[in-house]
């Protein structure tokens, strides 16, 4: 396989860097090139952040190119939105549904678009495929909201043509997380799984 | 996954790891055997100071949070000079910090390899500049290493050792906020046996004043010197693990690429399915090597430099082939962005230029569908975390001080206070600028202390200074104890939450600890009463009246007044009392009492507090309250209140 590009956003704080660490580590455990680009610093704290997993035999830089994503992972509905001009035609957004309102809009000085609006743009626009659910509801059902990474993870492997099983994703998020929370992080992975299949229809 | 700072020190050459690149720079230093490490932290560097801190008394290496990155130069450089591997590392306008005693060694040469890690920031990510490392390099002679991936950027540590110690020479090791921090798969080399036996390194100081004096007359005789050595680092660099030529050698075309940019332009080659094309690999921007350079334009008719920001190899490539006497077109800055950083999309846009092809997939049409986006989706800066002390500082200042004042502010979180609804930040420059700023704004706008044209009463501009506690110790002392001298009117609020923050957490005198074990606490109320200071008074900021009293007091005095602002920074807190299992109050909004002012977000703007235009009342979202109370404070109908155990 050449490339496989997978883009995940939020707002700093969320748990994107851990998410985009896990993948990496199972893509390179898989035999696998790596590139994760990351952003740190002070957009970490609160404001909008990417970040980019390739894998595959031909990736060099850290970031996907515009265009060139296969999968958009994202913890809060608009941020994907925001980053919507890297997904490729025919590309897949997987995301968290439950909104986080910037400050600007609780002061009255932006708006939040609707998920409804956000679809129709990712759909008509840009050809994507546009799947929101509330995978903090689900890992609050695992046992606790931090494992929002690992319910979108998990959603994420049932993308049609990801190169990685659902399996082996699964087992280095066991050998990676502390002992004391397997259980929670893989019935978070778990539901994960079975909420993605169920919005695919597999 | 194993933990960073195990990776870091396993003794398995030939694993295959996925590493940060800062994290792999780490590495690099123990397989190349470092024996003193020193840096300020600052971002995209600091990764690397934070892992070298953490495995450094596993490993034997002194490591140090210097003050600030001149005093983390001098000490490595000293380490160097006493014959030790030694490394610093900082931003890259901190190398404008340490650039005095830079320059300067540069005409005194190393015994022990010297490593200056410089993490630039093209495209501004989280800096004020985008200062192009490279060409500070080329003014000081010092030849520099820039990798392509984060293997090399390990490589690259050991060899830069190595050549270092050769020619006796500095090296600079350059990174971007790309290759600082991307995560890329590493093979790990070995370690020396004193890295895996912890075994402590001496250094060995051989007095030589003709060498290590700076007079001139000694001076004079060592310029000569440095120019030389920069030529035989170009000689070195011909042949060398980082540079090299690839694709096709019988090309009319070329392509030189160094650092990253050789990644982006191996993508855009693929991109555009281009196979007839010469490429330049070079690890080494500066001296660029003539040898290579020589083979490289064998049969080309066209050559294109494609490099991040400064056009630093395109024009030594220019010069050297003007004086070869070598007429054809070398492109560069008029086809590649001369600001913000390379991305693969503009490596194809500028090769399918050069090449007259079309780029592969439309990015004009892109760009135009995402204008649409660009419209409704709410802007979402950065901002003070929830329960950040510096929001309830700020909130205080204005209350103490609006409307006639002027707010010099300085580098860190605080920053952020430039947006609304806080505006507490009028001007920030540099690392301590604030107080020099303070002063400044002072004789200009009020007059000369002591004169009695000086402006009094309401005539005269109020000046609060905000500083923290890291940024205080690096460069604010100097500028406080100027203030002072001079007889200055002005309030500087020094933040302090007790940790360098913005980068990570670490360290520094405030918090008298060191990754070696207890330092020695210096307290900022104690240096601004030894300096002279005219009030000086310690409030904590999670009780606002007190804190707006004391600035109000503050105000009152003639002189020179610091406040210290003292509260643990919340997300370091956080953390910490998570890891502890412990439990902080949080607040909910009564919604009885409620009236829909919105001071709480019009004026405090505490990030878990949102507005509910339903039912157009302020609400918490309790996963991102963090217990502060500064709400409650902050409410004048009492709508705050801590939840009750299980509500």
């Amino acid at each position: 396989m050449r490339e496989y590009n997978i883009v995940i956003t939020g707002v700093g704080g969320q748990g994107i860097l851990t998410a985009a660490n896990l993948l990496g580590w199972a893509a390179l455990r898989a035999g696998y090139k790596v590139r994760v680009g990351e952003v740190h610093g002070m957009s970490q704290r609160f404001g909008s952040v990417i970040a980019y997993v390739r894998f595959g035999e031909d990736v060099y830089g850290a970031m996907v190119p515009e265009g060139k994503t296969d999968v958009i992972l994202s913890f809060e509905p608009v941020e994907a939105l925001r980053y919507i001009n890297y997904l490729k035609k025919g590309g897949l957004v997987f995301t968290n549904a439950r909104p986080i309102p910037p400050v600007q809009v609780s002061m009255g000085l932006a708006t939040y678009p609707s998920l409804e609006e956000m679809r129709k743009i990712i759909e008509e626009d840009f050809e994507g495929k546009f799947m929101a659910f509330d995978a903090e509801e689900l890992a609050l059902k695992a046992g606790n909201i931090v494992t929002t990474n690992v319910v979108l993870i998990g959603a994420l492997t049932q993308t049609p043509g990801f190169p990685l099983s659902a399996e082996h994703v699964r087992e280095v998020i066991k050998v990676s997380v502390p002992p004391k929370t397997i259980d929670v992080n893989m019935k978070a992975f778990d539901l994960g799984v079975k909420a993605a299949k169920e919005m695919l229809g597999l | 996954m194993a933990k960073v700072t195990d990776i870091v020190l396993w003794d398995k050459p030939g694993e295959r790891v996925l590493l940060l690149g800062n994290h792999a720079i780490a590495r690099g230093a123990l397989e190349g055997n470092i024996a003193v490490f020193a840096a300020y932290p600052g971002t995209p560097s600091s990764e690397l100071t934070d892992t070298m801190a953490a495995v450094a008394k596993k490993a034997g290496v002194y490591m140090e949070y210097s003050t600030n990155e001149k005093v983390a130069f001098e000490t490595a450089l000293a380490a160097a000079w006493s014959g030790l591997r030694a490394m610093t590392a900082m931003k890259h306008v901190g190398l404008n910090v340490a650039m005095d005693s830079f320059m300067t060694a540069s005409y005194m040469g190393v015994d022990g390899g010297l490593i200056v890690m410089v993490a630039d920031d093209p495209s501004m990510w989280s800096s004020q500049n985008e200062q192009d490392t490279r060409a500070i390099a080329k003014n000081a002679g010092i030849p520099v290493l820039e990798p392509s991936s984060v293997q090399e950027a390990k490589d690259m540590v050991k060899y830069a050792f190595e050549v270092s110690e050769k020619y006796g020479q500095m090296v600079i090791l350059r990174t971007t906020t790309r290759s600082s921090h991307m995560r890329g798969d590493v093979v790990l080399g070995e370690l020396p046996e004193e890295i895996r036996k912890a075994k402590r390194k001496f250094g060995n100081f051989k007095k030589n004043p003709e060498r290590y004096v700076d007079i001139p007359a000694f001076q004079r005789k060592k310029h000569p010197w440095l120019l030389e050595t920069v030529e035989k680092f170009r000689e070195e660099f011909s042949e060398n693990p980082f540079n090299w030529i690839e694709g096709d050698e019988n090309a009319k075309v070329g392509i030189i690429a160094p650092g990253l940019s050789y990644a982006y332009v191996k993508e855009a080659l693929a991109w555009l399915g281009v196979e007839n094309v010469k490429l330049l690999k070079l690890g080494t921007p500066y001296p660029v090597p003539y040898g290579l350079l020589e083979k490289f334009f064998d049969g080309l008719e066209r050559v294109l430099v494609v490099e991040e920001l400064e056009p630093v190899v395109e024009e030594q490539v220019k010069v050297w082939a003007y004086d070869k006497g070598l007429r054809i077109p070398i492109h560069g800055k008029d086809i590649v962005p001369r600001v913000f950083e390379m991305t693969t999309k503009r490596a194809v846009e500028a090769v399918a230029k050069f090449l007259g092809m079309e780029t592969p997939i439309d990015f004009e049409e892109i760009d135009k569908k995402y204008e649409k986006v660009s419209k409704i989706v709410p802007p979402r800066p950065p901002s003070l975390c929830p329960a950040c002390p510096h929001r309830n500082t700020f909130y205080a200042i204005r209350r103490a001080a609006t409307p006639r004042a002027i707010f010099p502010s300085d580098i860190g979180c605080y920053t952020l206070g430039v947006l609304p609804p806080l505006k507490t930040v009028d001007t920030t420059i540099a690392m301590g600028g604030s107080i020099g700023m303070a002063h400044g704004l002072d004789v200009a706008l009020n007059g000369v202390p002591g004169e009695e044209e000086r402006k009094t009463g309401k005539e005269k501009k109020i000046i609060v200074a905000t500083i923290g506690d890291s940024t205080f110790f690096h460069t604010g002392l100097p500028a406080l104890a100027n203030a002072i001298y001079n007889r200055s009117n002005v309030v500087i609020v020094v933040l302090d939450n007790l940790v360098t923050a913005m980068t990570g957490d670490q360290p520094n005198p405030g918090t008298g600890d060191t990754p070696h074990g207890p330092g020695k606490r210096i307290l900022i109320e104690e240096v601004a009463k030894a300096m002279g200071a005219d009030f000086v008074k310690v409030v904590d900021p999670y009780d606002i009246k007190a804190t707006e009293k004391a600035i109000k007091e503050a105000l009152a005095v003639e002189g020179v007044s610091v406040v210290v602002s003292r509260q643990p920074c919340a997300l370091y807190r956080i953390g910490q009392m998570r890891r502890a299992g412990e439990k902080w109050p949080i607040y909910h909004v009564i919604e009885d009492k409620c009236t829909g002012c919105k001071i709480c977000i019009n004026a405090y703007g505490c990030p878990a507090i949102y507005w509910d235009a339903e039912a157009k009342k302020a609400k918490i979202d309790p996963t991102m309250c963090w217990g502060c109370g500064g709400c409650a404070q902050v409410c004048p109908f009492g709508a705050f209140e801590p939840m009750e155990e299980g509500e």
